[in-house]
């Protein structure tokens, strides 16, 4: 589907460099969409977070998903004590939370699905804590990129 | 006639053991060597291999990290290896095959076959 050969001149493949590309925008576009709430612009904060939402839920079908089904859970639980298996078990379990957490805050923000027992009021809070779940993502994401594709081949 | 006879006895079976080692040593240069490319430390060793027609190399994983063996001309490709797992081809025709691991293309060889 993609070229072999990434394009940010290490080891990665096409496919890890153009997900980082996008999880790197993606990450400023859910601090801006966080600007945006705070500025009460609801309406662009929702479309700008449930975009990213989506596209990263692309990007794990596409990119994530099969890398770590191929790479790494097949060696879950011996290897964790190995960096390079531990930082991609983290990015992924924590990625899996923040994304089922995230829509889950997208259902109660834009439906009605959900019956009130099951729907959250207090909105800062959730999106607070989706926001900092996200950055754990992210760091360890970057983790992961590194441990992978520039330590290995230093 | 006693002596010839002697004779005869201890070297037929030399003549027969001798005869029986060269045609092993003949079918032994008929059959090209098999070749072994080790992988460790997300590199293949040796990087370039020479082999005569015929050869089989075989790759062997010997890192804890899941590699694979993929011809850049898409001749031969395999799945991925864990540590310890081999991946074996056999090479029928001359030229020079040049191969990368797909998860991590950095890592590159090249079989030349002669």
């Amino acid at each position: 589907m993609f070229p072999v050969t990434g394009f940010l001149g290490t080891g990665a493949t096409f496919a890890a460099d153009l997900n980082l590309a996008v999880q790197v925008a993606m990450g400023c576009a859910l601090i801006a969409g966080a600007v945006l709430a705070r500025q009460k612009r609801f309406t662009a904060h929702g479309v700008c977070q449930s975009t990213v939402l989506v596209l990263n839920l692309l990007m794990i079908g596409l990119v994530m998903w099969p890398s770590f089904k191929l790479q790494v859970s097949p060696a879950l639980p011996r290897r964790l004590h190995k960096l390079y298996y531990g930082v991609a078990a983290i990015h992924g379990f924590a990625g899996v939370a923040a994304e089922l957490l995230g829509l889950y805050i997208l259902v109660v923000a834009g439906t009605n699905v959900f019956p009130p027992r099951l729907r959250f009021e207090n909105w800062k809070s959730w999106m607070r804590v989706e926001l900092a779940l996200w950055m754990v993502v992210f760091l360890s994401g970057i983790g992961t990129y590194y441990t992978w594709y520039v330590a290995a081949f230093r | 006639m006693k002596t010839k006879a002697r004779w005869t006895v201890v070297a037929l079976p030399m003549i027969a053991v001798l005869l029986l080692a060269g045609s092993a040593r003949l079918r032994a240069a008929d059959q090209p060597a098999g070749a072994e490319v080790k992988i460790d430390n997300f590199s293949f060793g040796p990087q370039t291999i020479t082999v005569p027609v015929g050869a089989t190399v075989t790759w062997t994983n010997r890192d804890d990290i899941p590699h694979t063996v993929v011809s850049t001309d898409g001749v031969f490709k395999s799945k991925v290896r864990d540590t310890d797992e081999k991946f074996s081809y056999t090479f029928t025709k001359a030229g020079t095959y040049s191969y990368f691991c797909s998860i991590h293309p950095k890592m590159t060889g090249k079989v030349v076959v002669q």
